[in-house]
C-alpha cells in the first residue's frame, strides 16, 4: 500500500514538473504568418544565453541569430560577392593623416536607434572609451594597445589619436563576420557592469527590432522598424520586403531538409549529400547555382592543409613541396566534395575579386613557375592550368551536366592547381634522404617509417574534416603512413603546434572585399613566431621568412586602398608559393539551399548583388531585393 | 531505543557514505577537466576568430592572459581548488568559461527543467508500463500474447536509439506530419497557464518521450520478465499454488512483488541519472535540455559548467542511492529483520 502511494505521488510529481516546465518568460506576439515572414536558420546552433544580447563581452553570444545581420550596423562592411567595401554608418572611407597616427571619422547623418535617439559621434567616443577602460569587452586590447585618444570635432565627426602607426586601424571597425559595432551610449551609460549587462531588450542600429526569442535558445524573431529609412540599409537599398525574420535553429542537417521541404525553412547551409536530397524532394528548393556544381564561389576562405613547419621534416620546402605534388587534385574534389569545389592554388580565395585582382595577374607567372628541381634537363613548372578540365571530365563521368567552354569551366572550378607529380615528388624526398622500403612505403633519412598523423575536428560536415580524409588518402596511395586524428581538441593541439599537419585553413582569410593581403600576409611575420608548445599567436603553421617580412613591413606604410598595394601582396604570394608552408587546396565550397515557395530573387550566381549567406551581417542588405511570392 | 538503534547502525554509517561520495566525486570532477587537452580560452579565441572576427595578433597573447585572469584560472590548481569549494559553499558554482560572464547556476536552472520534465514523466512511464507487461508475460509465460510481447521487445530493444527517434522523427513529423520536429515549443507562443500552452509543451514533447518510452519500457519488460519467470519456479509459489490461493493473489503477492526489488534500485539509479540529460534525444528532436549543455561544456572545455552539471548528476544518484537504501526494509522485511 505505502508503495503505491508513493508511486502516485511520484506520478503526481512528475506530471506537475512536465506543466511547468519552461516557466513563464517572456511576452510574444502571435505565431508566424509566413507570407511576410522569412524563416532562416542559425549557423551556430542552440543559443545558451537567449536572453542576453551584450554582444560586446569577449565571450560567444552567438551573433548569427539575427544580432549581427538584422540588430546591428558597422561602420563599414565589405561584400565578398561584388569585391566592395560599403560605408554603413560611416559616411566615407577613414581620414588617415601622414603618417598614420591620426584617423578621422566621419559618421553619416540622420541615423537613429530604434528607440529614436539619433547615431552620433558621441557613441563612438563613449563606446571606445568604455572598451578601453573595462577589461572584459571585445577589442579592451586592440584599443588599448592603438587609441591615445579619442574625441568629436563636431556632431558627426570622431578624431582617433593613435598611440603608433597603424595604417588599418579602422580594419578593427570593419565587419566580416566580427568587428567593432557601435553600441547605444545613452543605454550603456546607465548600467553598472557592462559585462553582466544583458542589452535586453535590445535598441537596434540596424533596420530590425527583437520581436521574441525562445527561452531555451531554438529560435529568435525580428520585426522590421517603423523607421527602417533611417538605418544604413534603408538608405542604401530601400525597405526590407520580409516584415519578420525568424531565425530558428532546427538541429542536424537532415532536420534542415524536413523543415524545408516542409517549407518552414527558407534559407538554409547544408552539406553535398544533403543538398541533393533536398533537390530531389523539394521542387522549390534551389542552391546558389541553379546547376552542377551549386556551391558558393564567394566565400573569403582559402581551405586545404597546414603543415607544421616548426617540426621535422615540414620544415623543409621541398618536403612540403613533394606532400603537394602527391595530391591529385581532381581527386581530392571528387574524395571531399563529389568534384562540386573551386581549386586554389594561391592563398588566398579564388573568388571572383580575387581572381580578378590576384588569379588572372598571376597566370603568366604561375605557369612559367619552377621548382629547383629538374626533370628531363629542364627546371620542372609544377603548375597545371589544365586540372580544372580534368575536373570538368571528372564530373562529366559522374553523370553531372558542365559546360564544355574551357572559359566557362574555368570559372566555376578555378583557373589551375599543381600538377599530380607523384614522380617529381619521389625525387624531391629522395634527395633530402628519404627513400621508399620493399613494400613501397616512405621511410624517413634515419631508415624509420615516415608516419603522418593529420588533425582535424570531429564533425563530418565541415570542410576541414573532407579536405582531411581525402588528402590522407591521397598520401597513403603515394606511399607515407598516415593517421587521421579527429578530435574534440584540435583547435588547442593544433594551437600549441602539437600536430603534423591539419585541416587549419592555409591562410588566414584576407578581408574578402578588399585587394589589401595585410590579413593574410601579416601572421606568418617572423614576430608573432613561438616555439611549439606555446599557443600560436600568428598562422598556425609556424612558418616565417625574412622575405616575406619585408613585404609585410612594406605593406604595413601603404594606405590600404593604394594601388602598390595589391603588387606587394603578389609579392607575398609569391613566396608563399615558392616555399608552400600550407597547401592550399579549394575555395571555401559553401552550400546553401534557398526554398523559392514563399521568397525569390535570392542573390544566386545568377544574380550575385550580395553575400548569399544568411548568417553574415550583409545579410541586411540582401533583404530588401527579396520577393515575396504571394504564396499563404 | 529500537530508532537509536537504527540511527547508529543503518541511517548514520549511510548518511556518512553519502557525504563522502559526494566530497570524492566533487573533487573528482574538478581534476578531470583539468587533465582534458582543451584550453578554455583558446577554445574561446578560437571560436571568435575562426568565424571571421578579425583579432589582431599582437593582442591575442594579452587577451589570453586577460581571459584567464576574468575565467579565475590564474593561481595555482590548489589555490583554485579551494576557491571552487568556497564558492560551493555558497551555491555558486561561478561563471560559465564559455558564455562569461553568464552563471553557470543560471545556465543550468535555463535548461533543467526541460531535462527533468521530460525524463522524470519518459523514466516513469516506461517503468511503470515495462514492469506491469513484464510481470503479467513472465508469469503468464506459456500465453500466446506474452509470447507476442516478446518478440516485440526483442525486435525493438536492440535498435540504436538514434536510428530508433529518427524513424519516429520521419513517420511522425514527416509522412504524417502531426507532430513539431524541432523545439520545445511554438514560435510565438504565449508563455503563461493556460491550457493551450500545456498542451503545446506535452505536443513538442510528444516525439522525444515516445521514443524514450518504447526503447525504455522495451528494456524494463525483458529484466522483469526474467527475474518473473524464475521467481514463478521457486518453492514459495509453488507452495501457494498447492494451497489453492488465487492467481492473480500469487502473481501480485508472491511474484511480483518480489521481483520489484532489483527494478526499484534500477528506478532509484535511472532518476538519479536525470541529471546527466538525454543527449541524443535533444539532438535529434532538437529538444532543450541540459545534455546539449554538458555536450558544449565539453567541447569548450568549460571546467565550470562541466562541474556544475555533473555535481548535479553525483548528488542525483548519490541520493537516489541513500533513499533506495532508505526505503528499502519498507519493501523487504529481510533488510527490515537485520
Amino acid at each position: 500500500m505505502k508503495f503505491k502511494k508513493l508511486i502516485a505521488l511520484v506520478c503526481v510529481l512528475a506530471l506537475a514538473i512536465s506543466v511547468f516546465v519552461g516557466y513563464a518568460q517572456i511576452k510574444s506576439t502571435g505565431p508566424v504568418s509566413r507570407t511576410d515572414t522569412l524563416i532562416v536558420d542559425v549557423l551556430s546552433g542552440r543559443v545558451l544565453t537567449p536572453d542576453n544580447f551584450n554582444v560586446w563581452v569577449t565571450t560567444w553570444r552567438n551573433p548569427d541569430r539575427g544580432i549581427q545581420q538584422l540588430m546591428l550596423e558597422p561602420l563599414w562592411i565589405v561584400d565578398p560577392a561584388t569585391g566592395k567595401v560599403i560605408n554603413a554608418l560611416a559616411a566615407e572611407t577613414p581620414i588617415y593623416n601622414n603618417d598614420y597616427t591620426k584617423m578621422t571619422l566621419k559618421l553619416r547623418k540622420g541615423m537613429y536607434w530604434s528607440d529614436g535617439v539619433e547615431i552620433t559621434a558621441d557613441d563612438i567616443v563613449y563606446d571606445v572609451q568604455l572598451v578601453k577602460a573595462k577589461e572584459g569587452l571585445s577589442y579592451h586590447t586592440e584599443f588599448n594597445d592603438y587609441v591615445n585618444k579619442v574625441y568629436k570635432t563636431d556632431k558627426y565627426t570622431v578624431v582617433f589619436e593613435l598611440k603608433q602607426p597603424n595604417s588599418r586601424f579602422h580594419t578593427f571597425f570593419v565587419d566580416r563576420w566580427g568587428a567593432f559595432r557601435p553600441f547605444p551610449k545613452h543605454i550603456f551609460e546607465k548600467t553598472k557592469d557592462p559585462l553582466t549587462f544583458k542589452f535586453n531588450p535590445p535598441v537596434s542600429s540596424g533596420p530590425y527590432i527583437l520581436k521574441d526569442y525562445d527561452p531555451a535558445g531554438y529560435w529568435t524573431r525580428w520585426e522590421l522598424r517603423k523607421d527602417w529609412n533611417r538605418t544604413p540599409t534603408g538608405v542604401l537599398y530601400g525597405k526590407p520586403k520580409p516584415r519578420y525574420v525568424l531565425f530558428y535553429y532546427y538541429g542536424p542537417p537532415e532536420k534542415k531538409v524536413l523543415a524545408q521541404v516542409q517549407h518552414q525553412l527558407d534559407m538554409t547551409d547544408l552539406t553535398s549529400e544533403t543538398l541533393r536530397a533536398i533537390l530531389n524532394k523539394n521542387k522549390t528548393s534551389r542552391a546558389y547555382r541553379k546547376e552542377y556544381p551549386y556551391v558558393v564561389n564567394v566565400d573569403p576562405c582559402v581551405t586545404g592543409i597546414t603543415l607544421n613547419t616548426a617540426k621535422y621534416p615540414y620544415n623543409l620546402k621541398d618536403v612540403r613541396w613533394a606532400l603537394t605534388l602527391a595530391i591529385d587534385i581532381v581527386e581530392e574534389i571528387g574524395i571531399a566534395f563529389d568534384g562540386m569545389a573551386t581549386m586554389a592554388a594561391l592563398h588566398i580565395p579564388p573568388t571572383p575579386a580575387y581572381t580578378k585582382w590576384y588569379y588572372k595577374p598571376m597566370e603568366e607567372w604561375l605557369k612559367n613557375f619552377t621548382l629547383d628541381i629538374e626533370i628531363n634537363g629542364k627546371p620542372y613548372k609544377p603548375y597545371d592550368p589544365d586540372a580544372p578540365l580534368r575536373l570538368a571530365k571528372y564530373a562529366k563521368q559522374r553523370g553531372y551536366e558542365v559546360p564544355t567552354n574551357p572559359q566557362k569551366i574555368k570559372e566555376i572550378f578555378g583557373l589551375g592547381w599543381w600538377k599530380y607529380a607523384p614522380d617529381v615528388a619521389a625525387k624531391l624526398l629522395e634527395r633530402n634522404g628519404f627513400k621508399k622500403d620493399k613494400n613501397g612505403k616512405w621511410l624517413l633519412p634515419n631508415g624509420k617509417p615516415w608516419k603522418i598523423t593529420i588533425v582535424t575536428g570531429t564533425n563530418p560536415a565541415t570542410i576541414d574534416y573532407r579536405n582531411v580524409f581525402a588528402v590522407a588518402q591521397l598520401w597513403k596511395k603515394f606511399g607515407i603512413d598516415v593517421n587521421v586524428l579527429t578530435t574534440e581538441t584540435s583547435a588547442t593541439l593544433i594551437s600549441n603546434g602539437n600536430f603534423d599537419a591539419s585541416g587549419a585553413w592555409p591562410a588566414i582569410e584576407p578581408w574578402g572585399g578588399h585587394p589589401d593581403l595585410y590579413r593574410t600576409l601579416r601572421a606568418w611575420h617572423s614576430k608573432y613566431y613561438v616555439p611549439i608548445g606555446k599557443e600560436a599567436v600568428g598562422h598556425a603553421s609556424r612558418w616565417h621568412n625574412a622575405k616575406m617580412d619585408k613585404v609585410i613591413d612594406q605593406i604595413e606604410k601603404l594606405k590600404w586602398d593604394d594601388q602598390n598595394n595589391i603588387k606587394l601582396g603578389m609579392e607575398g604570394l609569391k613566396i608563399a608559393v615558392e616555399e608552400m608552408p600550407s597547401i592550399p587546396t579549394v575555395l571555401y565550397p559553401g552550400i546553401v539551399a534557398w526554398d523559392e515557395y514563399y521568397w525569390t530573387n535570392y542573390p544566386g550566381a545568377e544574380n550575385p548583388y550580395c553575400m548569399p549567406y544568411h548568417h553574415w551581417p550583409n545579410f541586411k542588405y540582401m533583404l530588401p531585393f527579396l520577393k515575396p511570392t504571394g504564396r499563404k | 531505543m529500537l530508532i537509536l538503534s537504527f540511527v547508529k547502525k543503518y541511517l548514520l554509517p549511510r548518511i556518512i557514505q553519502y557525504v563522502i561520495v559526494i566530497f570524492i566525486g566533487t573533487t573528482v570532477v574538478f581534476i578531470i577537466p583539468r587533465l582534458m587537452p582543451v584550453d578554455p580560452v583558446q577554445e574561446m579565441i578560437n571560436t571568435i576568430t575562426q568565424k571571421g572576427t578579425y583579432m589582431d595578433p599582437s593582442a591575442v597573447e594579452k587577451l589570453r592572459e586577460s581571459l584567464k585572469e576574468l575565467y579565475g584560472l590564474k593561481g595555482s590548481a590548489l589555490s583554485q581548488y579551494f576557491n571552487f569549494w568556497g564558492r560551493l559553499f555558497k551555491g555558486d558554482f561561478g561563471p560559465s568559461l564559455s558564455q562569461f560572464p553568464t552563471s553557470v547556476t543560471h545556465l543550468i536552472s535555463v535548461s533543467l527543467p526541460w531535462t527533468v520534465g521530460l525524463m522524470l514523466v519518459t523514466i516513469l512511464i516506461s517503468w511503470i508500463a515495462g514492469n506491469i507487461l513484464g510481470g503479467l508475460a513472465g508469469y503468464f509465460n506459456h500465453t500466446r500474447w506474452a509470447k507476442a510481447l516478446e518478440n516485440i521487445s526483442m525486435l525493438i530493444r536492440p535498435i540504436p536509439y538514434y536510428i530508433f527517434a529518427l524513424i519516429l522523427l520521419l513517420i511522425f513529423g514527416y509522412v504524417i506530419p502531426i507532430f513539431p520536429i524541432s523545439g520545445g515549443t511554438t514560435v510565438g507562443l504565449r508563455f503563461t497557464w493556460s491550457w493551450d500552452f500545456i498542451v503545446d509543451v506535452v505536443k513538442h514533447a510528444f516525439l522525444p518521450a515516445l521514443s524514450m518510452v518504447i526503447l525504455g519500457a522495451a528494456g524494463w519488460f525483458q529484466t522483469m520478465r526474467l527475474v518473473v519467470s524464475n521467481i514463478v519456479r521457486e518453492d514459495h509459489v509453488l507452495y501457494a499454488k498447492a494451497g489453492g490461493l488465487s492467481e492473480i493473489k500469487i502473481g501480485f503477492k508472491y511474484v511480483i512483488k518480489n521481483a520489484m526489488l532489483p527494478q526499484i534500485t534500477g528506478l532509484a539509479l535511472s532518476l538519479g541519472q536525470i541529471f546527466s540529460g538525454a543527449l541524443i534525444t535533444e539532438m535529434v528532436f532538437s529538444y532543450p535540455g541540459i545534455g546539449g549543455l554538458l555536450y558544449n561544456a565539453i567541447i569548450s572545455g568549460d571546467y565550470n559548467l562541466i562541474m556544475g552539471i555533473t555535481l548535479f548528476s553525483i548528488i542525483g544518484i548519490a541520493t537516489a542511492t541513500l533513499v533506495i537504501d532508505l526505503l528499502y526494509p519498507l519493501f523487504d522485511p529481510r533488510v527490515r529483520y537485520r
